[in-house]
């Protein structure tokens, strides 16, 4: 294994993965749709398996990050349970992308052995509301705010009536950096471990923002996901895309209010027809429609999983109603409800400070909206956020791994590779 | 009970062809009624294992590129087994194939485009994305719209036929059968029977087969027991095609009694050598392209003593055919296989090492001095020369360790032995008549078609030809009757 940028920073990282069972088991899943091969078409999962010449933690671990979840797969699958191949793949693969989000954070310099994962994350939320809580109080009020920050013009509405400037950049630049400096470990842990490349080719970060942009791995080859249910549908891709763009708008709104501040030398509050505002009311609005959207399918799939269906008579389609075994890993289940809680909760909070920005309440919402910002900030890379970086990567890799074998393919004769099966 | 006012149409069997009659008859008549045998978590037979349908079409298109014309695929048919059993119905079924792609695309079906390496189906056969499951899925959801009832969990123990006419079907509903197990009879002014064949009844296969059958296979679930064949028989139905007529496969010996599907088949015959229970070679491994000699291993194996063989090859080739599902048996030398296969090593090292003297005997042509020549994607003419029996094509040398191994079991897909049709899929009785309202659709019905050979993908097609048929012609009659009463 070749030494990274970032191994200094690090413990040495070792292969063997906490625990064996889900690489075990997901191994042996993955053996039979190596063998099979009917689901090639849903996704990027199964070419890729099908370029592997043997599975080794690493390979498995990519292809759970490769795997985005639309359990078509699943429900595609004769082998499922009751079947006594009880081949469910989604489930497999999402109890080791569990087992890698632990295993990946990077390990702190003054411990010795992993990073306790909920530890962590209470630490560094509570740390970064304390942060945030004890700058503001410092920082003292309103006016001592407007003169620190050396904005004279912040008006009715303006965050720097609430906390200052400096302050505030501290509160929510700390955790950020934090929470970078930990996702930027993780990451590279992750790369080393699954033997990632594609990282310097552009051909492959283009494939990849492409593929991550459109959430084509949700797509289902055109039928859509089986999502909450057996009944393949649309709807989540959209509503995820609707939070990833929503997300993206609200960073972008972000990035529009600095540029206004600091470089326009335009201080908050901003007019409803500006760049901030509109980018910001658009991303939320995109992340709570989102985020809501997402939590109700969420609670069907769960009850789809928990199997209810009458399966001896009703109508013809009965089975669609899904019914069997769960299809994700439980605690992984549960970060997703997190996940887009905080999420919900980051918009809501969001949006209500905009509305509220001239009524008297403005400086509470603010204060707890903050709170949510910092807090969110500083637990991400513990939390199932860290899903947008490992399946970008995974993304990379398979984008890079096919150009690689469409390269190989050209250069030789017809041919030569396993056949399909009739 | 409801069971009083008539169906228009029973389907006995949830899989492709009684799928696609019932689909057809609810687009003709209101009540029609789906018996599934398998809880709704297992629903869809042996179509469940399916991947891809062979059709006549004379334009490609992204999903099978190139043309496949009538002629070609009815010398196809005629080129495996025996050849068709019926000159007619078989030349119905090619001839109608050229409708059912857009007839499934329209009624849900999705498609995928032949992926780098088929070389031999990518034009001939269309494959549904997802495979057969995820067609059944399909399917039934389009039913549901068309407003099909479907019982699962139900087995027709009988039919009730009067005269020329069917009145119904005995079903047992639940899981418990036998005796103590509540049976309804269902009253039907039609009645479909798209029931599979019998190959998962082993006392059935042993009157043919003897003591072989208890070592067969069945790659499809335990359900198809031939329960509504037998009926039928009973009720006077005429034969059709031969008592051992089926598809079957080389699969893995390991793999269980029933329902093990694709994943247990093995293909690395063409890149290996296969012996018997005595270490002795008894077919040609290279005779043809896989595509059209898989078919066939079942058979030659049910042939050997023991229903076994295996199949020995070595790591020059062994990522060259799609890796099985269990891990083979591989050691240092040949010899080393035999011992972990259970085989005798001097047995099977003196085959490998009269094998191995004649690929060096075909000289410069051989894949031994002119590795280049060897090619898995064509008949490469790489032969053995002086041996028998020969391998034909991509012969070459078992040398380079380590070795690999697998024993190698019949694995029956589905048995031809059925009932007689009309070319309206009326069922034909033994004294030369036909039933007026009862018919007959997919395996059930396949020894109309195939005899003794086979031909990849033609069972969705037989299936889905004459669930069409089978359900028009009993909307139809399900009509006459309704009118006549």
């Amino acid at each position: 294994m070749t030494k990274g940028p970032l191994d200094g920073l690090f413990t040495e990282f070792t292969e063997a993965p906490l625990t064996e069972a889900p690489f075990t088991e997901a191994r042996r899943q993955l053996t039979i749709c190596n063998a099979c091969r009917y689901c090639e078409g849903y996704c990027a999962v199964f070419p890729a398996l099908e370029r592997l010449s043997e599975l080794t933690s690493g390979d498995v671990t990519h292809l759970a990050d490769l795997c985005h979840d639309c359990r078509d797969c699943y429900t595609a699958c004769m082998y499922a349970p009751p079947h006594e191949f009880a081949v469910n793949v989604p489930a497999a693969l999402s109890a080791v992308r569990r087992h890698t989000y632990d295993e990946y954070l990077p390990r702190l310099p003054w411990a010795a052995g992993p990073v306790k994962r909920r530890a962590a994350m209470f630490t560094a939320g509570l740390g970064a509301i304390l942060l945030l809580a004890l700058l503001g109080v410092l920082a003292g009020g309103a006016r001592a705010g407007m003169q620190g920050a050396g904005v004279p013009g912040a008006g009715a509405g303006s965050p720097y009536l609430v906390i200052a400037y400096p302050a505030l950049l501290a509160a929510v630049g700390l955790p950020a950096l934090w929470s970078v400096l930990v996702m930027a470990g993780s990451a590279a842990r992750y790369w080393r471990a699954t033997g990632g490349h594609g990282l310097t080719s552009p051909r492959a970060l283009l494939s990849a923002l492409r593929q991550a942009a459109s959430l084509r791995n949700l797509r289902g080859a055109g039928a859509g996901c089986s999502y909450p249910g057996d009944e393949p549908s649309a709807a989540r891709r959209r509503l995820h895309g609707l939070v990833a763009w929503g997300f993206a708008c609200c960073a972008g709104s972000t990035v529009a209010a600095a540029i206004s501040q600091d470089i326009a030398g335009d201080p908050p509050p901003y007019p409803v027809l500006s760049a901030p505002v509109l980018l910001g009311v658009i991303g939320g609005a995109g992340m709570v429609i989102g985020c809501g959207g997402l939590l109700l399918l969420r609670r069907a799939a769960g009850t789809a999983d928990a199997g209810t269906a009458d399966a001896g008579t009703a109508g013809a389609g009965s089975a669609d109603a899904a019914s069997g075994p769960p299809r994700e890993d439980a605690a992984l289940a549960r970060r997703g409800y997190a996940l887009l809680a905080g999420l919900l909760l980051l918009a809501v909070t969001g949006l209500l400070t905009l509305v509220c920005r001239d009524t008297p309440a403005f400086g509470l919402i603010l204060a707890v909206h903050l709170a949510v910002v910092v807090a969110c900030f500083a637990i991400a890379p513990y939390t199932k956020f860290m899903h947008v970086i490992y399946r970008f990567l995974a993304l990379v890799h398979d984008s890079a791994a096919v150009a690689g074998n469409a390269a190989r393919e050209s250069g030789k004769s017809a041919g030569g590779g396993p056949r399909k099966r009739a | 009970m409801s069971d009083q006012v008539p169906w228009d149409v029973v389907v006995i069997g949830g899989g492709n062809a009684g799928l696609v009659a019932a689909i057809t008859a609810t687009e003709r008549v209101s009540r029609v009624l789906l018996l599934e045998r398998a809880p709704a978590a297992l629903r869809g037979g042996n179509t469940r294992h399916t991947r891809n349908v062979r059709c006549v079409h004379d334009t490609g298109d992204a999903y099978t590129p190139g043309t496949y014309s009538h002629a070609e695929l009815w010398n196809d048919l005629c080129a495996v087994g025996d050849g068709p059993s019926s000159e007619e119905l078989a030349s119905l079924t090619v001839r109608e194939s050229a409708s059912v792609p857009a007839w499934m695309s329209a009624h849900g079906i999705r498609w995928q485009p032949p992926l780098t390496g088929t070389l031999h189906l990518g034009r001939t056969n269309r494959f549904f994305l997802g495979g057969g499951k995820a067609l059944i899925n399909a399917y039934y959801r389009t039913a549901r719209k068309t407003g099909l009832t479907v019982w699962y969990d139900s087995t027709v123990e009988d039919i009730g036929v009067s005269g020329d006419r069917c009145t119904g079907v005995v079903v047992c509903r639940g899981q418990a059968t036998g005796p103590a197990a509540g049976r309804t009879l269902i009253k039907a002014r039609a009645v479909v029977c798209a029931s599979g064949g019998f190959e998962a009844n082993h006392d059935w296969l042993r009157r043919y087969w003897g003591d072989a059958a208890d070592n067969f296979l069945i790659r499809g679930p335990a359900t198809n027991d031939g329960r509504v064949l037998a009926a039928l028989y009973e009720r006077g139905a005429a034969k059709a095609g031969q008592e051992r007529g089926f598809h079957s496969v080389a699969i893995d010996a390991r793999a269980p009694r029933f329902d093990g599907g694709i994943a247990t088949r093995l293909d690395s015959i063409p890149f290996s050598v296969v012996v018997n229970a005595s270490g002795e070679r008894f077919y040609d491994e290279g005779e043809d392209l896989w595509p059209k000699r898989y078919a066939i291993w079942g058979r030659n194996i049910a042939g050997q003593p023991g229903q076994i063989a295996y199949s020995i090859w070595d790591s020059a080739v062994n990522r060259l055919f799609l890796p099985p599902m269990y891990s083979p048996a591989t050691a240092g030398d040949v010899a080393g296989v035999a011992r972990a296969l259970g085989l005798a090593p001097d047995a099977v090292t003196a085959t490998v090492a009269g094998y191995n003297k004649a690929v060096a005997a075909a000289g410069f042509g051989s894949a031994r001095f002119n590795p280049a020549r060897f090619d898995p994607s064509r008949l490469d003419g790489c032969a053995t020369v002086g041996l028998v029996p020969p391998k034909s094509n991509w012969a070459r040398p078992i040398d380079t360790p380590p070795f690999y191994g697998i024993a190698m079991r019949p694995g029956i897909t589905f048995t031809f032995m059925g009932v007689q049709v009309t070319r309206e899929a009326r069922v034909r009785t033994s004294d030369g008549g036909a039933f007026a309202n009862l018919f007959a659709a997919g395996e059930i019905m396949s020894g109309n078609v195939l005899s003794s050979g086979y031909l990849g993908g033609f069972g969705m097609t037989i299936g889905t030809v004459w669930g069409r048929l089978a359900g028009a012609s009993a909307a139809a009659a399900a009509s006459a009757a309704r009118e006549a009463s």
